[in-house]
């Protein structure tokens, strides 16, 4: 099967979420991802660029980039990068997902969905980028459970 | 995202369809805020339809709940499945709602 690359640059704006999103389903698609895994990477890419367009810029304007390749015979590669406020997510406090509606917070749960839904989460800051790496296995072959921990750095 | 509101006597239910993500979830709220100003405290959401939710669904529904608390309101979930009910099991949502199977389930437990 030919697999093509997925590649997608535009202004860091909720706007343009559904851009993204629709480039991201189309791609997937095309190159044989599990159906029913369409959705958690979806998410996994949704939470990741929300989280761009809300804080990388700081209400300036600035751009992020969404690519995709095949990184091996089982696993999906995709990278985020901004030119945004350094920011590696591994660093954000995993949210209390036990406690009531009245102590639960609102938000900060973006980041920990992200890092459920992917097999592999890299960050690194790359001159004045933040990248972000998801590897993402084809079939559903493996669990959030043997899910490897977030790494940071190159 | 579609939204479909119906006004029962013991509660509104809001139905929705397709996505709720960080583009569509204001529109929930939007429609929330309504109800209750309108007075309504007893909210069930309908998820048969949604395909898809995000955090920013997750919060919309978390931020709902809160504004009830105060008022003895109560906000249940009806008819998680797939892609959402996955979501809502990873987040704790599931644990921390009044979850139902169907609509008339929940509508019961009123």
């Amino acid at each position: 099967m030919y697999m093509s690359q997925l590649h997608v640059i535009l202004p860091a704006k909720m706007d343009n979420l559904e851009s993204f999103i629709q480039s991201l389903s189309r791609w997937l698609c095309q190159n044989g991802m599990a159906t029913e895994k369409i959705p958690r990477v979806e998410l996994a890419v949704e939470e990741a660029l929300v989280n761009i367009i809300r804080y990388a810029y700081q209400g300036q304007a600035g751009d992020v980039e969404l690519s995709g390749d095949i990184a091996d015979d089982q696993r999906f590669v995709i990278e985020i990068s901004d030119s945004g406020t350094p920011f590696d997510v591994s660093t954000l406090p995993k949210p209390d997902i036990h406690c009531s509606i009245r102590d639960r917070k609102i938000g900060g749960l973006g980041i920990f969905l992200l890092q459920r839904m992917v097999d592999e989460l890299l960050y690194r800051r790359e001159g004045d980028k933040n990248v972000l790496t998801m590897f993402i296995c084809r079939n559903n072959g493996r669990s959030s459970s043997s899910r490897r921990d977030i790494h940071a750095g190159a | 995202m579609e939204i479909d509101v119906k006004k029962e006597r013991q509660a509104v239910i809001i139905a929705l369809t397709g996505r709720m993500d960080a583009v569509s979830a204001p529109q929930f709220d939007q429609t929330a805020d309504d109800f209750i100003e309108q007075g309504k405290t007893q909210i069930i959401i309908d998820f048969k339809s949604l395909e898809y939710i995000s955090s920013a669904g997750l919060q919309s529904v978390l931020a709902l709940a809160k504004r009830l608390e105060p008022i003895n309101g109560t906000v249940l979930l009806s008819d998680l499945n797939g892609a959402v009910k996955e979501v809502f099991e990873i987040s704790g949502f599931s644990s921390i709602f009044p979850v139902f199977d169907n609509l008339d389930a929940a509508k019961a437990s009123i």
